[in-house]
């Protein structure tokens, strides 16, 4: 049984960071969409929610947490995935007691995200 | 304005010599001599204080022997003159009862010879006394009086002589003559002799007036003196204690043309200073450590971002190495290597800003400093969230510093800044001419909570710190100040309000001729 697409979203104000993870997680089939704009992002979620959210949480306007929350509050099922710029206890502990799925440490590599989406896809479909 | 270029402090060699000369003794004392600071303070001729006092006073013991001996003279002088005047008084006597007898001859005839025999008495007591009453009346008048004593004797024993009243008749008028004259005389050497005695008493009484009113110029003059010398020297060196503290370390140079005890001190003062001047360097490089680490946590947080687009673009281009287009290849090589030099660049500010470096004065461009700083801080102000803006007045001239140093006072202007700041903030860094000629303005300002006034006097004090602890030292701003003042310039808490702080650092402008030429 063909296995339904998820819908992916990669909010990171490094363009290069969409650039390469958009083909690096289609790769599984799913659908992705990146944004450079937290605000553009949070917009584009509201018109159709997503299944999975993977978003920086150090940006110019709007930060992870704040899309986290606020994703949180739209979406309850959605899995947030937080990449954080490094690794602190204290940011980790915050990100998951306001219920992200994971985090993840610059630097990555697409594989260590893959695993990450990977687990988070599996709870979407349990 | 005088700026002190320093040389530099070279840690090791400080160190070398601070370590203690257990052995040789004299060499050390030979090394403080050959302090440079000190060369001035010793190559001037030597006046001691102790010299001067000990010259005061043996003038002043000097002064009183020859008042006292002078006293002593004019007493002595005194009792010889009343001494005198009983001889005087008796000479008088003696020519008074002559003249009286021999008017009683005449009169009454009675015995000549008791008048003769005063004369012979009172030319006695002339003969006895003839150098002191010549020395009176002068040799003339004392020749005077000897000859009209003689003839009153040659006179008197005329008259004794003639038997009959006419020859006696002739005699009287002379007789009476010289007898006169003889009594004036010794009423005159009487009178001189008095106004004398008169007039020495005048003196002895006035001597311990004389004594006071010169003493008291004395004193004037020498208390005067010792004041100048050791109380305005002690304000002196009150004041370089205020220097000091305010960490300007320049050694104290020569005020007077000579030296003296304080001299001493003023070299003892310029070794601490120096002593003080390398902990200060110490204290500055563990300042700067401080500084750079908390940069390094933007940094890192910083080089994440470069880094982690490199591993992402270098994993995909390995992944699909076979899938993708050359120019697809091209262009994520591209990538990596603007994000390599991304990287360097992030790095590169702080560690030009880490090196060790001597201390080194030269003219700078006060943009490029500020620039530099900001630059330095911006992933702070980023990760922060808070907005600084940096305002150049045009045509600044070149300010005399040093680099890092500006540097580190600048960072931590702005890092204190920020701390203060709430996510939004503002921090508003302008640059412009001061209102003091020769200086430039840099005020680093604040939209923050301000400072509480009643610890705003204590700022600069180090070890003061408003932060909770393990998070500020309270080095900062005394650390700023005390570069600033090495540098020539200022520190000031403009003002701290509810609306936000103000910090202003004066810096002089460097004023090498070339640079008043280009101006």
């Amino acid at each position: 049984m063909e296995e339904k697409k998820l819908k992916i979203m990669v909010i990171d104000d490094e363009n290069i960071v969409g650039k390469r993870l958009k083909p690096a997680l289609e790769k599984t089939g799913d659908i992705v969409e990146t944004f450079e704009d937290g605000e553009k992002a949070l917009a584009r979620f509201n018109e159709s929610p997503f299944d999975i959210v993977v978003t920086d949480i150090r940006m110019e306007k709007i930060d992870g947490i704040e899309i986290l929350e606020q994703i949180n509050a739209k979406s309850p099922h959605t899995k947030v995935i937080i990449i954080t710029g490094y690794a602190t206890v204290e940011v980790a502990r915050e990100a998951l007691s306001k219920g992200a799925f994971d985090f993840i440490a610059k630097p990555f590599k697409p594989g260590d995200l893959r695993e990450i989406i990977k687990r988070a896809s599996k709870e979407l479909r349990a | 304005m005088k700026i002190i270029a320093y040389s530099g402090m070279n840690p090791k060699k400080e160190r070398r010599s601070m370590k203690p000369n257990f052995f040789n003794k004299d060499k050390k004392t030979i090394n403080d001599q050959e302090d440079p600071d000190n060369i001035p303070l010793r190559n001037r001729p030597q006046k001691s204080i102790r010299a001067k006092i000990t010259i005061s006073f043996s003038l002043f013991f000097i002064f009183c022997c020859a008042i006292t001996s002078w006293s002593y003279w004019i007493l002595t002088q005194l009792e010889h003159k009343i001494d005198f005047l009983e001889i005087t008084d008796n000479y008088m006597v003696e020519i008074q009862q002559a003249r009286r007898f021999e008017k009683n001859y005449l009169l009454y005839s009675t015995d000549l010879n008791d008048a003769l025999e005063h004369i012979k008495k009172a030319n006695t007591i002339l003969k006895e006394h003839n150098r002191t009453i010549e020395a009176i009346l002068g040799k003339e008048h004392f020749n005077k009086m000897i000859i009209y004593m003689a003839k009153y004797h040659d006179q008197l024993a005329l008259l004794g002589d003639v038997e009959n009243d006419q020859d006696r008749e002739k005699l009287v008028p002379m007789l009476r003559e010289y007898g006169s004259q003889m009594v004036s005389f010794a009423e005159e050497i009487v009178k001189k002799e008095r106004s004398s005695v008169a007039r020495m008493l005048l003196l002895a009484k006035r001597v311990p007036l004389y004594f006071i009113f010169v003493l008291l110029i004395l004193v004037v003059f020498v208390v005067n003196s010792l004041v100048r010398q050791v109380i305005l020297t002690l304000k002196r060196f009150m004041d370089y204690t205020k220097r000091i503290g305010e960490g300007d370390f320049s050694p104290i140079v020569p005020v007077r043309k000579y030296r003296d005890e304080f001299t001493k001190l003023a070299e003892a003062f310029n070794r601490m200073t120096k002593e003080l001047n390398h902990r200060h360097e110490i204290l500055l490089e563990s300042h700067k450590l401080r500084a750079i680490g908390t940069l390094v946590a933007g940094v890192a947080h910083e080089l994440n971002n470069p880094l982690n687009n490199t591993l992402l673009t270098a994993s995909m281009l390995k992944e699909d190495f076979k899938e993708i287009s050359e120019d697809e290849k091209l262009e994520m090589i591209d990538d990596l290597i603007n994000e390599t030099e991304r990287s360097q660049r992030i790095v590169k500010d702080l560690l030009d800003f880490a090196r060790e470096s001597e201390t080194l004065i030269k003219p700078l461009n006060i943009d490029e400093i500020v620039n530099d700083s900001v630059r330095l801080v911006a992933n702070q102000v980023r990760l922060a969230k808070i907005k600084l803006d940096v305002e150049f007045e045009e045509n600044l001239p070149r300010i005399h510093g040093d680099e890092q140093m500006l540097k580190q006072v600048f960072v931590n202007l702005i890092l204190n800044a920020v701390d203060a700041l709430s996510p939004g903030g503002n921090v508003r860094i302008s640059v412009q001419r001061d209102k003091l000629p020769g200086y430039l303005l840099v005020t680093v300002q604040d939209d923050g909570p301000g400072i509480p006034e009643h610890i705003q006097s204590r700022i600069f004090e180090p070890f003061f710190t408003t932060k909770g602890q393990g998070k500020g030292t309270g080095l900062g701003l005394s650390v700023c100040r005390g570069i600033i003042r090495k540098l020539g310039g200022y520190i000031h808490l403009k003002g701290s309000s509810a609306a936000g702080t103000t910090f202003t650092v004066s810096l002089p402008i460097t004023d090498s001729p070339s640079e008043m030429m280009s101006r």
